[in-house]
């Protein structure tokens, strides 16, 4: 048997070493049709089936290859950030609610403008998709498409049916406009308790400065409701000097802590994180709340008693001025980092997805939490407003009635007024620390000004 | 002939001419071949090293370089808070742990079987994954349907306060946390050190009418008493960065007033997308850090103790 010396051993390592370099120009041509994906983990498993589906036709179709990652909300947003921030990027980036990171990135010039892609589906795409993907580029001093929208969602009520029927009431008498609505429900509360459901609660009010979303959604409805539509404009202004914004913050962060100090609202809500209300809405802790998409019914999809008979879904009702209230939505899909190597396979695999027969079947696949980013195919495709489906039918009604985009794609720094729970520490400081609204609403004002003055638009 | 050359040859190994003194101190007292081979295992470590701790401590004392950073940081309420909170943290939480671990590790010294059954038992919080561990805790801690509440109910008839909802229940639910989580790895390394401790001191002390108490004072105490500070020191450092017991007990909050700088940092940099504020908060331990690190490379230097 050989006897290995020391330099024959040093000989060797150095050769292997040697052939590692030499090989690898080998490996970066093979490399040269596939793109490297970060996908976003759907809530259930059917949307990432959905998603390797999409993934197997397109690599069947056009011989490239699709090299993805599947990973939870959280770890994506905080690998796309460090991503960006040391520029080893992926080629694409496929995300369901992109807006609390997208904005700063496209104003960072860290993106590749994608309006080639977002080209080829334009006409048919929604108003709304097509403002959500849209951002002010601070280096170019322009907009552009950063985004190519899949899909999107909008925020409606859920409701525990068979808890207004324990209650004694029918769904049918509540009213028909935002504040008399919720107070609808706060009736509720004591029958329950009456009849032994100890700890039951009227309102799943997300009044929570944990974040990510809940609470900013819950902000932006009660304002809606109030009459006030334009915390930010189009041309990326904070309208915090309007008095009507004041006024119609005012009345809501006041309804929201009379609510919660009237014990309607179970106190952990201040607490909650993101998974919080949808437990607690499982558990029956609460009979109601305004909360995103349809992930609260599709949980219990699989028992069908409760997805059929026991849960309701409900739409907008009118503004306390009697108006129709606007849904406020986003929109998730992908989109390119700048320095990614193979973004024309990234370009090619969204254009290819962003087909409206793509786009539908990937979404229905995924139980239809999110909506096509193309309108017409939710009147064109029966599933969609399937009336032997309790949920899905008002969702798709209230994305087909009037919607407006939100405002962190006016400006990244409303992004990160939201990522401070601005609206909720208000409702929190009213709660915790005895403000009055007026102080509240002016604190959360100040703080939002001075966070918008660190995005100027040329 | 020399006699250092006398000497190799008596001995049979071969003869070395004699190098200047500086050469053989950056040669560690190695020639040849062997300095060679001692470089060749050297090189891959110091490599990995360069890669994985000189280069990202280097680039995020570059990201968090800029005193624009700090202005912000200053002008941001939160900021304050979390400053009171991680000192809070961190000096209620590891001195609390120390001593009831070190206090702990004496009954642990005890022979009795169910005295070592109950270590095994006691040592599982610190072998079980945090995250489930502090998600678990976060979910206990559930005012409405959490367990501790309902056990109040059902054993007691008592509605429990909603743990999480007050800055200052927050802040205990989370040192608490911390200290469930990480005390029986020190008491652990206090029974080692105890178990060092030779016996013949214990029963000359004993000879001399010391028992209880006064054998701590005078024969415990003083052997355990570098060990304690230097535990501490090290317990400090890594209790300053701590993340997973606020973030996933409290979440920071309510109305994030429990937020320390590590889970703000945190914050900073992927929820508002600003990596470098992110790491401009983690940095401001540094003044604190820095010290602690000094004061700890001091007292490792190995001392005498006198009795």
């Amino acid at each position: 048997m050989h006897r290995m010396s020391r330099r024959s051993m040093l000989a060797s390592s150095v050769g292997l070493a040697a052939a590692g370099a030499l090989s690898r120009p080998y490996i970066a041509n093979a490399a040269a049709t596939t793109a490297t994906v970060w996908q976003v983990q759907g809530f259930f498993p059917e949307e990432d089936e959905a998603f390797r589906k999409v993934v197997a036709d397109y690599e069947k179709l056009s011989g490239n290859k699709i090299d993805y990652s599947i990973m939870p909300f959280m770890a994506l947003n905080q690998k796309a950030v460090s991503a960006l921030t040391s520029g080893d990027v992926p080629d694409l980036v496929f995300h369901d609610a992109p807006d609390t990171i997208l904005p700063q990135f496209a104003w960072n010039d860290t993106l590749m403008d994608v309006t080639d892609v977002v080209e080829t589906q334009k006409s048919k795409l929604s108003q709304t998709a097509l403002d959500a993907s849209n951002y002010y580029n601070g280096a170019k001093k322009a907009r552009g498409f950063y985004l190519c929208p899949v899909k999107q969602a909008c925020v409606p009520f859920h409701i525990w049916g068979d808890l207004v029927e324990k209650a004694g009431f029918k769904l049918s008498d509540a009213p028909k406009t935002w504040d008399a609505y919720w107070d609808f429900f706060k009736q509720l509360q004591k029958p329950l308790r009456d009849k032994g459901m100890r700890k039951v609660y009227s309102l799943g009010l997300q009044v929570t400065t944990v974040g990510p979303n809940d609470g900013n959604n819950l902000f932006v409805g009660f304002m809606l409701a109030n009459g006030f539509s334009n915390i930010v404009s189009s041309d990326g202004k904070l309208h915090t000097d309007d008095p009507a914004m004041r006024e119609a913050a005012i009345k809501s962060i006041t309804w929201m802590a009379a609510a919660y100090n009237g014990g309607y609202v179970p106190q952990e809500a201040l607490s909650w994180n993101d998974a919080d209300d949808n437990n607690g809405f499982h558990e029956k802790l609460f009979v109601m709340d305004f909360d995103g998409t349809l992930s609260t019914e599709l949980a219990m999809f699989k028992d069908k008693k409760v997805y059929m008979e026991d849960m309701v879904t409900m739409g907008l009702p009118a503004g306390n001025d009697g108006k129709p209230i606007p849904a406020q939505v986003g929109a998730g899909g992908g989109f390119i980092p700048k320095g990614a190597k193979n973004f024309e396979v990234a370009k090619d695999y969204m254009k290819y997805f962003m087909q409206p027969e793509v786009m539908n079947a990937n979404l229905k696949q995924g139980l239809g939490r999110w909506v096509p980013s193309i309108p017409q195919l939710m009147k064109d495709d029966a599933f969609w407003l399937d009336p032997s489906d309790p949920h899905r039918p008002v969702y798709v009604r209230e994305m087909l009635g009037p919607t407006i985009p939100i405002y962190n794609a006016y400006n990244p720094a409303y992004g990160q007024v939201q990522a401070e729970q601005l609206w909720m520490q208000s409702v929190a400081d009213i709660i915790k620390n005895g403000m009055t609204a007026q102080a509240a609403v002016d604190k959360a004002f100040r703080r939002a000004e001075a966070i918008f003055t660190k995005f100027t638009f040329g | 002939m020399s006699t250092t050359t006398q000497e190799s040859l008596a001995v049979g190994r071969p003869f070395v001419p004699s190098l200047p003194r500086t050469h053989r101190a950056w040669h560690g007292g190695l020639l040849g071949s062997e300095f060679a081979w001692a470089i060749a295992f050297a090189v891959p470590y110091a490599l990995l090293f360069c890669a994985f701790v000189i280069y990202p401590v280097a680039y995020g004392l570059w990201l968090g370089s800029s005193p624009a950073l700090y202005t912000e940081l200053f002008s941001d309420p939160r900021f304050l808070t979390a400053v009171v909170n991680t000192c809070l943290y961190v000096g209620i939480g590891v001195n609390l742990k120390m001593v009831l671990a070190f206090l702990l590790s004496g009954f642990f010294m005890r022979k009795r079987w169910w005295v070592k059954s109950l270590l095994v038992i006691y040592i599982l919080p610190w072998a079980v994954p945090a995250l489930p561990a502090f998600m678990s805790i976060h979910w206990m801690l559930n005012g409405q349907w959490g367990f501790l509440n309902s056990a109040l109910w059902m054993l007691f008839g008592i509605d429990g306060p909603t743990w999480l909802n007050s800055h200052w229940l927050g802040m205990g639910a989370n040192i608490a946390s911390y200290i469930w989580k990480n005390m029986p790895f020190w008491t652990v390394i206090f029974i080692a050190g105890r178990m060092a401790i030779p016996q013949e001191l214990y029963e000359a002390a004993d000879m001399d009418g010391a028992t209880g108490l006064r054998r701590f004072r005078h024969v415990t105490f003083p052997l355990m008493a570098q060990l304690y500070l230097v535990s501490t020191l090290l317990s400090t450092i890594w209790s300053l960065g701590d993340f997973n017991a606020v973030f996933f007990v409290s979440g920071g909050g309510p109305a994030m007033s429990t937020e320390v700088l590590a889970t703000l940092g945190i914050r900073y940099a992927f929820t508002i997308g600003d990596p470098r504020l992110g790491v401009a908060c983690v940095m401001c331990a540094l003044p604190l850090l820095i010290p602690i690190v000094v004061l700890l490379m001091h007292k490792m230097r190995k001392q005498e103790v006198q009795l």
